[in-house]
Protein backbone atom coordinates (compact mmCIF):
# COMPACT_ATOMS: atom_id res chain seq x y z
CA UNK A 1 0.00 0.00 0.00
CA UNK A 2 1.26 3.73 -0.89
CA UNK A 3 1.39 6.37 1.55
CA UNK A 4 -1.53 8.40 0.96
CA UNK A 5 -1.00 12.27 -0.46
CA UNK A 6 -2.22 14.12 2.50
CA UNK A 7 -0.89 17.46 0.66
CA UNK A 8 -4.03 17.53 -1.22
CA UNK A 9 -6.09 17.74 2.10
CA UNK A 10 -3.79 20.24 3.54
CA UNK A 11 -5.38 23.21 3.45
CA UNK A 12 -8.01 21.24 5.77
CA UNK A 13 -5.15 19.82 8.31
CA UNK A 14 -3.37 23.25 8.97
CA UNK A 15 -7.23 24.54 10.07
CA UNK A 16 -7.62 21.20 12.10
CA UNK A 17 -3.83 21.55 13.40
CA UNK A 18 -4.72 25.01 14.73
CA UNK A 19 -7.88 24.27 16.20
CA UNK A 20 -5.83 21.80 18.41
CA UNK A 21 -2.98 24.44 18.64
CA UNK A 22 -4.90 27.21 20.37
CA UNK A 23 -6.79 25.74 22.96
CA UNK A 24 -3.17 25.01 24.57
CA UNK A 25 -1.42 28.56 23.81
CA UNK A 26 -4.34 29.76 25.46
CA UNK A 27 -3.54 27.65 28.57
CA UNK A 28 -0.19 28.31 28.70
CA UNK A 29 -0.48 32.40 27.86
CA UNK A 30 -3.59 33.63 28.97
CA UNK A 31 -3.46 35.77 25.87
CA UNK A 32 -6.84 36.33 24.18
CA UNK A 33 -5.33 38.08 21.62
CA UNK A 34 -2.72 35.63 20.30
CA UNK A 35 -5.49 32.72 20.51
CA UNK A 36 -7.09 35.06 17.80
CA UNK A 37 -4.39 36.14 15.73
CA UNK A 38 -3.45 32.53 15.74
CA UNK A 39 -6.56 31.25 14.27
CA UNK A 40 -6.28 34.07 11.66
CA UNK A 41 -3.09 33.17 10.71
CA UNK A 42 -3.77 29.52 10.36
CA UNK A 43 -7.11 30.57 8.14
CA UNK A 44 -5.01 32.83 5.89
CA UNK A 45 -2.66 30.00 5.41
CA UNK A 46 -4.95 27.86 4.33
CA UNK A 47 -6.53 30.04 2.57
CA UNK A 48 -2.78 30.79 0.72
CA UNK A 49 -1.99 27.07 0.44
CA UNK A 50 -5.46 26.57 -1.33
CA UNK A 51 -5.08 29.48 -3.88
CA UNK A 52 -1.84 28.11 -4.77
CA UNK A 53 -3.51 24.62 -5.40
CA UNK A 54 -5.84 26.82 -7.46
CA UNK A 55 -3.31 28.26 -9.90
CA UNK A 56 -1.34 25.00 -10.24
CA UNK A 57 -5.22 23.32 -10.92
CA UNK A 58 -3.73 20.49 -8.57
CA UNK A 59 -6.55 17.39 -8.98
CA UNK A 60 -6.76 13.83 -7.06
CA UNK A 61 -8.36 11.86 -4.68
CA UNK A 62 -6.98 11.34 -0.82
CA UNK A 63 -7.78 7.72 -0.18
CA UNK A 64 -11.23 7.54 -2.19
CA UNK A 65 -12.79 9.77 0.97
CA UNK A 66 -11.84 13.29 -0.47
CA UNK A 67 -11.44 14.29 -3.80
CA UNK A 68 -9.80 17.43 -4.86
CA UNK A 69 -11.35 19.45 -7.86
CA UNK A 70 -12.38 22.33 -9.47
CA UNK A 71 -15.55 22.13 -7.55
CA UNK A 72 -14.52 21.36 -3.79
CA UNK A 73 -11.37 24.15 -4.47
CA UNK A 74 -13.89 26.71 -4.93
CA UNK A 75 -16.17 25.68 -2.25
CA UNK A 76 -13.36 25.01 0.53
CA UNK A 77 -12.06 28.56 -0.52
CA UNK A 78 -15.67 30.23 0.48
CA UNK A 79 -15.84 28.73 3.59
CA UNK A 80 -12.43 29.67 4.47
CA UNK A 81 -13.89 32.92 3.54
CA UNK A 82 -16.88 32.90 6.02
CA UNK A 83 -14.37 31.42 8.43
CA UNK A 84 -12.49 34.74 7.68
CA UNK A 85 -15.13 36.98 8.00
CA UNK A 86 -16.25 35.41 10.97
CA UNK A 87 -12.94 35.38 13.13
CA UNK A 88 -13.02 39.08 12.37
CA UNK A 89 -16.15 39.40 14.12
CA UNK A 90 -15.19 37.75 17.24
CA UNK A 91 -11.77 38.90 17.88
CA UNK A 92 -13.66 42.32 19.60
CA UNK A 93 -17.02 40.10 20.40
CA UNK A 94 -15.91 37.99 22.90
CA UNK A 95 -13.39 39.81 24.64
CA UNK A 96 -15.03 40.09 27.61
CA UNK A 97 -16.02 36.70 27.85
CA UNK A 98 -13.84 33.71 28.93
CA UNK A 99 -12.56 30.56 27.74
CA UNK A 100 -11.26 32.20 24.78
CA UNK A 101 -9.27 29.26 23.70
CA UNK A 102 -12.15 26.83 23.49
CA UNK A 103 -14.52 29.51 21.71
CA UNK A 104 -11.54 30.07 18.54
CA UNK A 105 -11.18 25.69 18.72
CA UNK A 106 -14.95 25.13 17.99
CA UNK A 107 -14.99 27.22 15.72
CA UNK A 108 -11.95 26.10 13.51
CA UNK A 109 -13.40 22.41 13.86
CA UNK A 110 -16.49 23.62 12.91
CA UNK A 111 -14.43 25.33 10.04
CA UNK A 112 -12.51 22.10 9.13
CA UNK A 113 -15.53 19.96 9.37
CA UNK A 114 -17.51 21.94 6.07
CA UNK A 115 -14.03 21.80 4.11
CA UNK A 116 -14.16 18.42 4.45
CA UNK A 117 -17.47 18.33 3.41
CA UNK A 118 -16.48 20.30 0.12
CA UNK A 119 -14.28 17.72 -0.58
CA UNK A 120 -15.77 14.22 0.22
CA UNK A 121 -16.45 12.10 -2.26
CA UNK A 122 -18.03 9.35 0.10
CA UNK A 123 -20.99 9.20 2.55
CA UNK A 124 -18.82 8.17 5.27
CA UNK A 125 -16.74 11.85 4.24
CA UNK A 126 -20.25 13.88 4.55
CA UNK A 127 -21.54 12.53 7.70
CA UNK A 128 -18.11 12.89 9.44
CA UNK A 129 -17.89 16.84 8.04
CA UNK A 130 -21.83 17.40 8.86
CA UNK A 131 -21.06 16.14 12.40
CA UNK A 132 -17.67 17.96 12.98
CA UNK A 133 -19.84 21.06 11.80
CA UNK A 134 -22.75 20.04 14.09
CA UNK A 135 -21.43 19.56 17.11
CA UNK A 136 -18.89 22.01 17.20
CA UNK A 137 -21.49 24.60 16.68
CA UNK A 138 -23.69 23.34 19.42
CA UNK A 139 -21.25 24.06 21.94
CA UNK A 140 -20.65 27.36 20.20
CA UNK A 141 -24.17 28.74 20.52
CA UNK A 142 -23.88 27.85 24.41
CA UNK A 143 -20.91 29.79 24.77
CA UNK A 144 -22.32 32.32 26.44
CA UNK A 145 -23.25 30.12 29.66
CA UNK A 146 -24.81 32.43 31.66
CA UNK A 147 -27.05 33.89 29.07
CA UNK A 148 -30.59 32.33 29.46
CA UNK A 149 -31.50 33.07 26.12
CA UNK A 150 -28.03 31.06 24.94
CA UNK A 151 -28.75 28.22 26.79
CA UNK A 152 -32.28 27.47 25.89
CA UNK A 153 -31.18 28.56 22.03
CA UNK A 154 -28.10 25.57 22.49
CA UNK A 155 -30.88 23.33 23.51
CA UNK A 156 -33.43 24.13 21.02
CA UNK A 157 -30.67 23.76 18.26
CA UNK A 158 -28.99 20.26 20.20
CA UNK A 159 -32.17 18.71 19.67
CA UNK A 160 -33.14 19.65 16.38
CA UNK A 161 -29.72 19.21 15.32
CA UNK A 162 -29.48 15.34 17.02
CA UNK A 163 -33.17 14.38 14.91
CA UNK A 164 -31.75 15.71 11.56
CA UNK A 165 -28.57 13.29 12.20
CA UNK A 166 -30.47 10.63 13.40
CA UNK A 167 -32.75 10.65 9.69
CA UNK A 168 -29.61 11.86 7.21
CA UNK A 169 -28.00 8.72 9.39
CA UNK A 170 -30.60 5.93 8.59
CA UNK A 171 -31.48 7.94 5.16
CA UNK A 172 -27.50 6.90 4.53
CA UNK A 173 -27.80 3.26 5.55
CA UNK A 174 -31.05 2.83 3.48
CA UNK A 175 -29.05 4.13 0.56
CA UNK A 176 -25.87 2.35 1.58
CA UNK A 177 -28.51 -1.18 1.28
CA UNK A 178 -30.14 -0.37 -1.83
CA UNK A 179 -26.35 0.77 -3.48
CA UNK A 180 -24.37 -1.78 -1.98
CA UNK A 181 -21.82 1.34 -1.99
CA UNK A 182 -20.85 4.42 0.18
CA UNK A 183 -19.70 6.02 -2.56
CA UNK A 184 -21.26 9.05 -4.34
CA UNK A 185 -20.51 7.78 -7.72
CA UNK A 186 -22.45 4.76 -7.02
CA UNK A 187 -25.42 6.68 -5.56
CA UNK A 188 -25.57 9.01 -8.02
CA UNK A 189 -26.14 6.07 -10.81
CA UNK A 190 -29.00 4.77 -8.34
CA UNK A 191 -30.49 7.85 -8.14
CA UNK A 192 -30.55 8.30 -12.10
CA UNK A 193 -32.12 5.10 -12.92
CA UNK A 194 -35.22 3.75 -12.06
CA UNK A 195 -35.75 4.18 -8.22
CA UNK A 196 -37.30 1.65 -5.95
CA UNK A 197 -39.20 2.45 -3.09
CA UNK A 198 -36.09 2.10 -0.10
CA UNK A 199 -34.60 4.35 -2.10
CA UNK A 200 -37.55 6.64 -2.27
CA UNK A 201 -37.84 6.29 1.71
CA UNK A 202 -34.22 7.22 2.46
CA UNK A 203 -34.34 10.12 -0.12
CA UNK A 204 -37.25 11.12 2.21
CA UNK A 205 -34.84 10.67 5.16
CA UNK A 206 -32.21 12.71 3.49
CA UNK A 207 -34.62 15.68 2.70
CA UNK A 208 -35.67 15.79 6.32
CA UNK A 209 -32.34 15.41 8.13
CA UNK A 210 -30.72 17.72 5.78
CA UNK A 211 -33.49 20.05 5.41
CA UNK A 212 -32.63 20.86 9.05
CA UNK A 213 -29.45 22.54 8.37
CA UNK A 214 -30.25 23.84 5.50
CA UNK A 215 -33.72 25.62 7.01
CA UNK A 216 -36.15 24.24 4.55
CA UNK A 217 -39.78 24.93 5.23
CA UNK A 218 -40.93 23.05 7.64
CA UNK A 219 -38.02 22.04 9.38
CA UNK A 220 -36.95 25.45 9.52
CA UNK A 221 -38.59 26.86 13.19
CA UNK A 222 -35.01 26.37 15.08
CA UNK A 223 -33.26 28.79 13.20
CA UNK A 224 -34.69 31.99 14.01
CA UNK A 225 -34.41 31.46 18.00
CA UNK A 226 -30.84 29.84 17.55
CA UNK A 227 -29.78 32.96 15.69
CA UNK A 228 -30.96 35.30 18.48
CA UNK A 229 -29.65 33.10 21.82
CA UNK A 230 -26.28 33.15 20.07
CA UNK A 231 -23.96 35.83 20.01
CA UNK A 232 -23.90 37.55 16.56
CA UNK A 233 -20.64 35.68 15.11
CA UNK A 234 -21.44 32.87 15.61
CA UNK A 235 -24.99 33.19 14.04
CA UNK A 236 -23.19 34.67 11.21
CA UNK A 237 -21.49 31.55 10.75
CA UNK A 238 -24.18 29.32 11.12
CA UNK A 239 -26.43 30.80 8.57
CA UNK A 240 -23.88 31.70 5.66
CA UNK A 241 -21.65 28.45 6.39
CA UNK A 242 -23.03 25.84 8.38
CA UNK A 243 -26.41 26.34 5.88
CA UNK A 244 -24.00 26.26 2.62
CA UNK A 245 -22.17 23.21 3.68
CA UNK A 246 -25.49 21.04 4.16
CA UNK A 247 -26.22 22.43 0.41
CA UNK A 248 -23.52 21.05 -0.53
CA UNK A 249 -24.08 17.91 1.11
CA UNK A 250 -27.22 17.45 -0.53
CA UNK A 251 -25.93 18.51 -3.98
CA UNK A 252 -23.39 15.88 -3.79
CA UNK A 253 -25.91 13.27 -2.55
CA UNK A 254 -29.12 14.28 -4.99
CA UNK A 255 -27.65 16.74 -8.19
CA UNK A 256 -25.09 14.44 -10.01
CA UNK A 257 -28.09 11.84 -10.64
CA UNK A 258 -30.39 14.09 -11.17
CA UNK A 259 -28.45 15.37 -14.18
CA UNK A 260 -27.47 12.52 -15.27
CA UNK A 261 -31.30 11.33 -15.59
CA UNK A 262 -32.65 14.60 -16.95
CA UNK A 263 -31.99 13.66 -20.68
CA UNK A 264 -34.50 10.59 -20.29
CA UNK A 265 -36.79 11.81 -17.07
CA UNK A 266 -37.78 14.00 -14.56
CA UNK A 267 -37.55 12.57 -11.29
CA UNK A 268 -40.71 12.89 -8.80
CA UNK A 269 -38.34 14.08 -6.58
CA UNK A 270 -37.50 17.53 -8.38
CA UNK A 271 -40.95 17.98 -8.58
CA UNK A 272 -40.97 17.79 -4.23
CA UNK A 273 -37.83 20.00 -4.37
CA UNK A 274 -39.91 22.44 -6.31
CA UNK A 275 -42.76 23.04 -3.97
CA UNK A 276 -40.39 22.65 -1.42
CA UNK A 277 -38.23 25.73 -2.69
CA UNK A 278 -41.40 27.57 -3.42
CA UNK A 279 -43.03 26.94 -0.11
CA UNK A 280 -39.92 27.50 2.13
CA UNK A 281 -39.09 31.04 -0.13
CA UNK A 282 -42.42 32.15 0.80
CA UNK A 283 -42.98 31.72 4.18
CA UNK A 284 -39.58 33.07 4.87
CA UNK A 285 -40.87 36.23 3.03
CA UNK A 286 -43.89 36.51 4.86
CA UNK A 287 -42.74 35.75 8.57
CA UNK A 288 -39.94 38.18 7.61
CA UNK A 289 -42.58 40.50 7.05
CA UNK A 290 -43.56 41.21 10.90
CA UNK A 291 -40.26 41.15 12.29
CA UNK A 292 -39.45 43.50 14.67
CA UNK A 293 -35.41 41.70 16.25
CA UNK A 294 -32.77 42.17 13.64
CA UNK A 295 -31.43 38.99 13.89
CA UNK A 296 -34.59 37.20 13.50
CA UNK A 297 -35.38 39.30 10.33
CA UNK A 298 -32.49 38.41 8.54
CA UNK A 299 -32.80 34.69 9.72
CA UNK A 300 -35.77 34.49 8.16
CA UNK A 301 -34.53 36.06 5.10
CA UNK A 302 -31.98 33.43 4.86
CA UNK A 303 -34.33 31.18 4.74
CA UNK A 304 -35.87 32.59 2.39
CA UNK A 305 -32.67 32.30 0.51
CA UNK A 306 -32.37 28.84 1.26
CA UNK A 307 -35.78 28.67 -0.82
CA UNK A 308 -34.06 30.44 -4.28
CA UNK A 309 -30.94 27.82 -3.37
CA UNK A 310 -33.05 25.17 -3.53
CA UNK A 311 -34.71 25.61 -7.21
CA UNK A 312 -31.45 24.18 -8.04
CA UNK A 313 -32.22 20.69 -6.66
CA UNK A 314 -35.81 21.63 -8.76
CA UNK A 315 -34.49 22.60 -11.97
CA UNK A 316 -31.26 20.51 -11.67
CA UNK A 317 -29.09 21.71 -14.69
CA UNK A 318 -25.45 22.39 -15.12
CA UNK A 319 -26.61 26.16 -15.93
CA UNK A 320 -28.55 25.63 -12.45
CA UNK A 321 -25.50 24.42 -10.55
CA UNK A 322 -23.57 27.13 -11.83
CA UNK A 323 -26.72 29.58 -10.59
CA UNK A 324 -26.59 28.04 -7.53
CA UNK A 325 -22.82 28.16 -6.57
CA UNK A 326 -22.86 31.86 -7.47
CA UNK A 327 -25.64 33.17 -5.56
CA UNK A 328 -24.05 30.69 -2.72
CA UNK A 329 -20.96 32.59 -2.90
CA UNK A 330 -22.82 36.24 -3.52
CA UNK A 331 -24.77 35.33 -0.19
CA UNK A 332 -22.17 35.04 2.05
CA UNK A 333 -20.38 38.48 1.26
CA UNK A 334 -24.21 39.67 1.72
CA UNK A 335 -26.13 37.90 4.58
CA UNK A 336 -22.46 37.59 6.00
CA UNK A 337 -22.19 41.46 5.41
CA UNK A 338 -25.28 42.50 7.05
CA UNK A 339 -24.68 40.34 10.25
CA UNK A 340 -21.41 41.26 10.96
CA UNK A 341 -23.03 45.02 11.13
CA UNK A 342 -25.48 43.97 13.73
CA UNK A 343 -22.53 41.81 15.16
CA UNK A 344 -20.77 45.47 15.44
CA UNK A 345 -23.86 47.28 16.95
CA UNK A 346 -24.40 45.03 19.72
CA UNK A 347 -20.34 45.05 20.67
CA UNK A 348 -20.96 48.77 21.63
CA UNK A 349 -24.39 47.82 23.27
CA UNK A 350 -27.32 49.23 20.85
CA UNK A 351 -29.31 46.40 20.67
CA UNK A 352 -30.83 44.29 18.27
CA UNK A 353 -34.53 45.70 17.66
CA UNK A 354 -35.13 47.25 14.48
CA UNK A 355 -36.71 50.40 16.77
CA UNK A 356 -32.34 50.57 17.72
CA UNK A 357 -31.49 51.37 14.32
CA UNK A 358 -33.64 54.84 14.22
CA UNK A 359 -31.39 57.25 12.82
CA UNK A 360 -28.23 55.08 12.35
CA UNK A 361 -27.37 57.14 9.16
CA UNK A 362 -26.51 60.15 10.99
CA UNK A 363 -24.75 58.29 13.80
CA UNK A 364 -22.35 56.33 11.76
CA UNK A 365 -22.97 56.75 8.12
CA UNK A 366 -20.80 54.25 6.89
CA UNK A 367 -22.26 51.17 8.89
CA UNK A 368 -25.59 52.97 7.50
CA UNK A 369 -24.53 53.02 4.02
CA UNK A 370 -22.88 49.39 3.90
CA UNK A 371 -26.25 48.23 5.82
CA UNK A 372 -28.39 49.76 3.04
CA UNK A 373 -25.66 48.05 -0.20
CA UNK A 374 -26.08 44.69 1.19
CA UNK A 375 -29.99 44.76 1.85
CA UNK A 376 -30.50 45.59 -1.54
CA UNK A 377 -27.80 43.13 -2.63
CA UNK A 378 -30.42 40.55 -1.10
CA UNK A 379 -33.16 42.44 -2.40
CA UNK A 380 -31.09 41.73 -5.76
CA UNK A 381 -31.27 45.44 -6.84
CA UNK A 382 -29.04 46.19 -9.36
CA UNK A 383 -26.39 46.51 -10.27
CA UNK A 384 -25.09 44.81 -6.76
CA UNK A 385 -24.04 40.82 -6.24
CA UNK A 386 -27.49 39.87 -5.75
CA UNK A 387 -28.70 40.74 -8.78
CA UNK A 388 -26.37 39.36 -11.17
CA UNK A 389 -26.74 36.10 -9.16
CA UNK A 390 -30.17 36.20 -8.93
CA UNK A 391 -30.64 36.39 -12.05
CA UNK A 392 -28.20 33.68 -13.10
CA UNK A 393 -30.09 30.93 -10.43
CA UNK A 394 -33.43 32.13 -11.84
CA UNK A 395 -32.44 32.55 -16.16
CA UNK A 396 -31.41 28.55 -15.47
CA UNK A 397 -35.18 27.91 -14.74
CA UNK A 398 -36.27 29.53 -17.92
CA UNK A 399 -33.58 28.30 -20.64
CA UNK A 400 -33.56 25.30 -19.10
CA UNK A 401 -33.80 21.56 -20.33
CA UNK A 402 -34.20 20.16 -23.65
CA UNK A 403 -37.13 20.79 -25.96
CA UNK A 404 -39.60 18.40 -25.00
CA UNK A 405 -39.32 20.04 -20.92
CA UNK A 406 -38.85 23.32 -22.10
CA UNK A 407 -40.51 26.21 -19.35
CA UNK A 408 -41.82 23.53 -16.95
CA UNK A 409 -40.26 25.31 -14.39
CA UNK A 410 -41.40 28.84 -14.99
CA UNK A 411 -43.66 28.71 -12.23
CA UNK A 412 -41.17 28.51 -9.83
CA UNK A 413 -39.42 31.86 -11.33
CA UNK A 414 -42.88 33.64 -10.98
CA UNK A 415 -42.87 32.08 -7.47
CA UNK A 416 -39.23 34.20 -6.88
CA UNK A 417 -39.70 36.95 -8.46
CA UNK A 418 -42.90 37.91 -6.76
CA UNK A 419 -41.02 36.61 -3.53
CA UNK A 420 -38.05 38.78 -4.23
CA UNK A 421 -40.56 41.72 -4.36
CA UNK A 422 -42.20 41.19 -1.10
CA UNK A 423 -38.77 41.08 0.21
CA UNK A 424 -37.39 44.30 -0.83
CA UNK A 425 -40.35 45.93 1.38
CA UNK A 426 -39.10 44.46 4.72
CA UNK A 427 -35.38 45.26 4.10
CA UNK A 428 -36.86 48.46 2.96
CA UNK A 429 -38.21 48.92 6.03
CA UNK A 430 -34.99 48.69 7.57
CA UNK A 431 -33.62 51.43 5.56
CA UNK A 432 -36.36 53.88 6.80
CA UNK A 433 -35.50 52.92 9.96
CA UNK A 434 -31.88 53.61 9.25
CA UNK A 435 -32.41 56.85 6.96
CA UNK A 436 -35.63 59.05 7.58
CA UNK A 437 -36.52 58.16 11.33
CA UNK A 438 -34.73 60.38 13.45
CA UNK A 439 -32.42 59.21 16.47
CA UNK A 440 -32.87 59.74 20.68
CA UNK A 441 -29.51 60.68 20.67
CA UNK A 442 -27.01 62.36 17.81
CA UNK A 443 -24.04 60.67 19.50
CA UNK A 444 -21.34 59.40 17.28
CA UNK A 445 -20.73 55.67 16.90
CA UNK A 446 -17.22 54.27 16.87
CA UNK A 447 -16.45 50.48 15.89
CA UNK A 448 -13.55 48.53 16.47
CA UNK A 449 -11.25 48.02 13.15
CA UNK A 450 -11.30 44.20 13.23
CA UNK A 451 -15.09 45.08 12.66
CA UNK A 452 -15.13 47.77 9.79
CA UNK A 453 -12.24 45.27 8.04
CA UNK A 454 -15.01 42.89 7.78
CA UNK A 455 -17.53 44.88 6.85
CA UNK A 456 -15.02 46.64 3.61
CA UNK A 457 -14.56 43.01 2.75
CA UNK A 458 -17.40 42.47 2.17
CA UNK A 459 -18.81 45.48 0.96
CA UNK A 460 -16.16 45.48 -1.86
CA UNK A 461 -16.97 41.93 -2.75
CA UNK A 462 -21.01 42.98 -3.08
CA UNK A 463 -19.78 46.14 -5.40
CA UNK A 464 -17.22 44.18 -7.46
CA UNK A 465 -18.93 40.96 -8.15
CA UNK A 466 -22.19 43.20 -8.96
CA UNK A 467 -20.23 45.37 -11.50
CA UNK A 468 -17.82 43.22 -12.93
CA UNK A 469 -19.36 39.52 -12.74
CA UNK A 470 -17.36 37.45 -15.36
CA UNK A 471 -14.74 36.08 -13.13
CA UNK A 472 -16.58 34.90 -10.65
CA UNK A 473 -18.91 33.19 -12.80
CA UNK A 474 -15.56 31.42 -14.40
CA UNK A 475 -14.99 29.71 -11.64
CA UNK A 476 -18.45 28.74 -10.97
CA UNK A 477 -18.63 26.73 -14.46
CA UNK A 478 -15.27 25.41 -13.60
CA UNK A 479 -16.99 23.81 -10.00
CA UNK A 480 -20.08 22.90 -11.46
CA UNK A 481 -18.23 20.62 -14.59
CA UNK A 482 -16.36 19.27 -12.16
CA UNK A 483 -19.38 18.34 -9.74
CA UNK A 484 -21.03 16.70 -12.31
CA UNK A 485 -18.15 15.10 -14.31
CA UNK B 1 -28.94 -17.63 8.75
CA UNK B 2 -31.69 -14.77 10.17
CA UNK B 3 -32.69 -13.38 7.09
CA UNK B 4 -32.28 -9.68 6.38
CA UNK B 5 -36.03 -8.54 6.57
CA UNK B 6 -35.78 -9.35 10.21
CA UNK B 7 -32.60 -6.79 11.06
CA UNK B 8 -34.63 -4.51 9.26
CA UNK B 9 -37.40 -4.78 10.55
CA UNK B 10 -35.80 -4.79 14.22
CA UNK B 11 -34.11 -1.24 13.11
CA UNK B 12 -37.34 0.25 11.81
CA UNK B 13 -38.95 -0.60 15.27
CA UNK B 14 -36.22 1.00 16.86
CA UNK B 15 -36.06 3.76 14.97
CA UNK B 16 -40.08 4.66 15.17
CA UNK B 17 -39.91 4.19 18.90
CA UNK B 18 -37.24 6.99 19.07
CA UNK B 19 -38.61 9.23 16.73
CA UNK B 20 -41.95 8.99 19.23
CA UNK B 21 -40.11 9.53 21.82
CA UNK B 22 -38.57 12.76 20.62
CA UNK B 23 -41.61 14.13 19.35
CA UNK B 24 -43.54 12.90 22.69
CA UNK B 25 -41.17 13.67 25.66
CA UNK B 26 -40.39 16.39 27.38
CA UNK B 27 -37.57 15.69 29.59
CA UNK B 28 -34.38 16.78 27.59
CA UNK B 29 -32.56 14.05 29.11
CA UNK B 30 -35.03 11.06 27.39
CA UNK B 31 -35.09 12.92 24.24
CA UNK B 32 -31.60 12.99 23.95
CA UNK B 33 -31.74 9.06 24.66
CA UNK B 34 -34.48 8.35 22.55
CA UNK B 35 -32.00 10.11 19.56
CA UNK B 36 -29.41 7.53 20.40
CA UNK B 37 -32.10 5.04 19.63
CA UNK B 38 -32.95 6.24 15.73
CA UNK B 39 -29.35 6.52 15.53
CA UNK B 40 -28.19 2.57 17.06
CA UNK B 41 -31.46 1.42 14.58
CA UNK B 42 -29.27 2.98 11.54
CA UNK B 43 -26.05 1.41 12.85
CA UNK B 44 -28.01 -2.31 13.17
CA UNK B 45 -29.09 -1.68 9.22
CA UNK B 46 -25.60 -0.59 8.44
CA UNK B 47 -24.15 -3.90 10.28
CA UNK B 48 -27.03 -6.03 9.16
CA UNK B 49 -26.05 -4.57 5.10
CA UNK B 50 -22.58 -5.09 5.77
CA UNK B 51 -22.85 -8.85 6.62
CA UNK B 52 -25.49 -9.21 4.13
CA UNK B 53 -23.01 -7.92 1.26
CA UNK B 54 -19.45 -9.07 2.78
CA UNK B 55 -18.94 -5.35 2.27
CA UNK B 56 -16.77 -3.88 4.93
CA UNK B 57 -17.82 -0.15 4.34
CA UNK B 58 -20.76 -0.47 6.25
CA UNK B 59 -18.61 -1.63 9.34
CA UNK B 60 -16.23 1.18 9.27
CA UNK B 61 -19.72 3.51 8.75
CA UNK B 62 -20.64 2.17 12.15
CA UNK B 63 -17.79 2.91 14.13
CA UNK B 64 -17.59 6.54 12.64
CA UNK B 65 -21.23 6.69 13.76
CA UNK B 66 -20.63 5.25 17.18
CA UNK B 67 -17.56 8.00 17.58
CA UNK B 68 -20.19 10.72 16.70
CA UNK B 69 -22.77 9.65 18.87
CA UNK B 70 -20.74 9.48 21.88
CA UNK B 71 -19.33 12.95 20.52
CA UNK B 72 -23.00 14.02 20.25
CA UNK B 73 -23.84 12.51 24.23
CA UNK B 74 -20.97 14.61 25.48
CA UNK B 75 -22.05 18.12 24.44
CA UNK B 76 -25.34 17.15 24.58
CA UNK B 77 -25.31 16.47 28.39
CA UNK B 78 -23.19 19.28 28.88
CA UNK B 79 -26.09 22.02 27.09
CA UNK B 80 -28.57 20.05 29.13
CA UNK B 81 -26.46 20.56 32.49
CA UNK B 82 -26.22 24.37 31.69
CA UNK B 83 -30.11 24.62 30.59
CA UNK B 84 -30.22 22.71 34.37
CA UNK B 85 -28.07 25.35 36.05
CA UNK B 86 -29.85 28.87 34.21
CA UNK B 87 -33.33 27.89 34.08
CA UNK B 88 -33.69 25.47 36.92
CA UNK B 89 -35.24 22.97 34.64
CA UNK B 90 -34.88 20.04 32.07
CA UNK B 91 -38.16 20.16 30.47
CA UNK B 92 -38.27 20.95 27.14
CA UNK B 93 -41.78 22.68 27.43
CA UNK B 94 -41.37 25.16 30.01
CA UNK B 95 -38.37 26.97 28.46
CA UNK B 96 -39.96 29.66 26.06
CA UNK B 97 -38.07 33.12 26.14
CA UNK B 98 -37.46 32.78 22.77
CA UNK B 99 -40.47 33.05 20.16
CA UNK B 100 -41.35 33.99 16.85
Amino acid sequence: MTFPDFTLIAPQLIVLAAALLVPGLYFLTKNDKLAGMVSLAAVVASGLYLGWMMLEGVEGSFLGVYAVDDFSLLLTGLFLIVALLVLLASLKSVERDRHHGEYYALLLAATAGMMFVACAEDLIGIFVGVELTSISSYALVAFRKNDPRAAEAAVKYLVIGGLSTALTLYGFSLLYGVTQTTSLAGIALAIGSAPSAALYISMAMLIAGLGFKITTVPFHMWAPDVYEGATAPVATFLAVGSKKMGFVALFKVFLIGFVAAQATVVSDMQYLFAVLAAITMTVGNIVALSQTNMKRLLAYSSIAQAGYLMMVLAIATEYAVIGGLFHMITHVFMKGGAFIIVAALCYISMGEKLSDYKGLAKRAPILAFSMLIFLFALAGVPPLAGFVSKFVLFSSAVGSPGAEFGGQWIWLVFVAVINSAISLYYYARVVKYMYVDEAETEERIKVPMSFMAAIVLCLVAVIAIGLYPEPVIKLCEAAAAALLA
Amino acid sequence: MIPLEMFLGLSAILFAIGAYGVLTKKNGIVVLMCIELMLNAANINFIAFAAFFNDVAGQVFVIMAIAVAAAEVAVGVAILLNLYKTSGTTDLEEINVLRW
